[in-house]
């Protein structure tokens, strides 16, 4: 590195990106656009530094593929920030195989470590943990390793597993305190309040309540027949039968476990399941059909008796029955989910998160912007929602600025 | 041309709190080490740190018998190496790009890193005497019993390599392992190079080819 590109990189690494800027601002070169690149980041300014970065991955070429790999990790943190998954975090995995094959560590663990958390915003948490698991720890840059420990407990907390998820939250605060960069005790501080903040609603025969992460995690323990509508599952204790895939079924399940110890009646079922507004013959002939694919989906848990007046539910070895929901009902709970995290996301990118099409994406938004839930900011292209809730999730912007130009 | 790897006989450090090593030079005694904020003197047969200097350092390192030379910013400053004073400074000739210092015959003569270029200056005036023309990103130069080296380090690649200093034309290239980086580069007027390891953090002694092996 020349004179200039070291006292810049000096300069950021103290967290003087303005120091920085005052070195390299009228220089051209390919190290010099890096670290002005992230010196706009530092600032805030992360369309220009993306626009900065990219013309340094250009200027370094395939001639000098470590420092441009180092740029395209860079550039793909900021895109993370961004919520734009697409071809900037595609070059993530190229470049960290580069700085791997040439013994960056630092940044190839940091470039795993960014995979890791796009892997978990886009809910892939078997990828996710098993990036996380094959990380060299000890090789992540210092800034990283906070955000490191709230991917974890992200996974943890998503797989309702509270005490891995309590561990990793503490080891991020350690991680946090040792860098001495408030932004981050802060993202740690939010990481907790999720944690203790309400999962679920139960409903049984002894009312509702909102339970934290730690108490759904109890009641999916205990030997209590679940209709879960947070993952639209029927479950008791370890057997978890899905219905994500099919709706009508997990309807009437629903509607079966709010009359246990009764039975529901047809029209009930009818109503919520099919929408139907008046029961004619069609539909009981279609409900028998459904009820028939019901049981043999639950057969494992329970079993469904017909009643004079319709059907009831009848668990095999659990003592009760009870439903779990989203703190609040909503149409669309899984949009909400993902703006949770407090950042701002295009609906492009929640559309590809989802795995549906824009356009339902953007009908559930507008939906839900209606209701006063979500606001967006921007035009076309450059439009982006945001939850109007707190987030959990880790949003800091700590690239391992001296080490970009090698 | 001649190829031969480079034969590493020691390294200090990496030193607690240095993050790089921007330049390097022998006072005949002690190994001078540019850390960015920092000049440090190393004995180089103890491996100890004997002094530390605040002054700006960001690359290249030099010293005439009496004052060392270093690189700061977009300047080159001439500095009592007992107090630390600064006892004046020209414009380094890459205006800031520059990276490499060595002194020789009256001589200062500072690498250019990414512009591949090695200037001799006027160590009164700045001016530019002449300027030779590298094939590779100049990280540190450096004068032996007449034979003048350079440094290199591009695409994470590493070599000293002698160049005929009229013409540039490379005379002989030490490759460096893989992964080892020259930030700066000083002989000790005999048998040894001292290479500055960069973001490694440590100073490397590299034998100098026709040398009886020595520790």
């Amino acid at each position: 590195m020349d004179s200039l590109i070291t006292a810049a990189a000096r300069a950021l690494a103290a967290g003087e990106p303005l120091a920085a800027l005052k070195r390299v601002a009228l220089r051209d070169d390919a190290p010099a656009l890096a670290l002005r690149g992230l010196a706009m980041a530092q600032l805030g300014d992360l369309a220009r530094a993306r626009e900065l970065l990219r013309a340094a991955t250009r200027a370094f070429g395939p001639k000098e593929p470590v420092a441009r790999a180092r740029c395209q990790v860079a550039e793909a943190e900021i895109a993370l920030v961004l919520r734009d998954l697409g071809r900037p975090m595609q070059m993530l995995d190229t470049a960290r195989t580069m700085l791997e094959a040439h013994g960056d560590r630092t940044n190839a663990a940091h470039a795993g470590y960014l995979d890791a958390r796009r892997l978990l915003l886009i809910g892939r948490l078997d990828q996710a943990e098993r990036m996380l698991d094959g990380l060299d720890t000890d090789a992540l840059p210092p800034t990283s390793r906070a955000g490191y420990w709230l991917v974890a407990a992200g996974i943890a907390m998503r797989r309702i597993r509270t005490q891995p998820a309590k561990a990793a939250i503490d080891q991020a605060a350690r991680a946090a305190r040792e860098t001495g960069i408030p932004s981050l005790a802060v993202e740690v501080d939010r990481a907790s309040q999720a944690l203790a903040a309400p999962a679920a609603r139960l409903t049984g025969r002894n009312g509702e309540q909102l339970l934290p992460l730690a108490e759904v995690e109890a009641v999916l323990a205990s030997d209590a027949l679940i209709v879960d509508a947070c993952r639209n599952a029927v479950r008791a204790g370890p057997t978890v039968i899905p219905l994500v895939s099919r709706p009508v079924l997990f309807a009437l399940a629903r509607v079966l476990a709010e009359a246990w110890p009764g039975d529901a009646a047809r029209e009930t079922l009818l109503i919520r399941a099919f929408g139907a507004r008046h029961a004619d013959e069609s539909h009981r002939a279609r409900l028998r059909v459904e009820i028939g694919r019901l049981r043999v989906a639950i057969r494992p848990l329970a079993g469904l008796t017909a009643t004079k007046r319709g059907f009831a539910l009848e668990p095999r070895d659990a003592g009760s029955v009870a439903i779990l929901l989203p703190p609040e009902e909503d149409d669309h709970a899984e949009v909400l989910a993902l703006l949770a995290d407090g950042e701002a996301w295009s609906s492009s990118a929640l559309a590809l998160a989802l795995g549906v099409s824009s356009r339902t994406v953007q009908r559930a938004l507008d939906a839900l912007a209606e209701g006063g839930k979500v606001e967006s900011f921007g035009r076309g292209r450059a439009c982006r929602w945001i939850a109007r809730k707190e987030p959990g999730f880790p949003t800091s912007l700590l690239l391992p600025a001296p080490t970009i130009t090698g | 041309m001649k190829h031969a790897p480079a034969e590493i006989l020691r390294e200090y450090g990496p030193f607690p709190g240095v993050d790089g090593v921007h330049g390097v030079s022998f006072d005949g005694n002690l190994v001078w080490f540019a850390t960015g904020e920092r000049l440090n003197a190393l004995d180089p047969e103890t491996g100890e740190t004997m002094r530390l200097l605040d002054v700006t350092a960001d690359a290249g390192t030099a010293f005439d018998g009496t004052y060392l030379y270093q690189i700061a910013e977009t300047v080159i400053r001439k500095i009592d190496r007992e107090t630390g004073d600064v006892i004046g400074s020209i414009p380094a000739p890459g205006n800031g790009g520059d990276s490499g210092l060595a002194w020789a015959e009256g001589s200062l003569w500072v690498g250019q890193h990414r512009d591949r270029k090695i200037h001799q200056v006027d160590p009164e005036t700045g001016e530019v005497l002449r300027t030779l023309q590298s094939e590779r990103f100049v990280t540190g130069v450096t004068w032996i019993e007449g034979e003048f080296w350079h440094g290199t380090w591009q695409d994470d690649q590493s070599d000293l390599r002698r160049i005929d200093p009229q013409t540039g034309e490379v005379l002989a290239i030490l490759d460096m392992p893989p992964g080892t980086g020259v930030s700066g580069l000083e002989s000790d007027g005999r048998g040894r190079f001292f290479c500055g390891g960069g973001n490694s953090g440590t100073v490397r002694v590299v034998r100098r080819p026709g040398t009886p092996p020595r520790s």
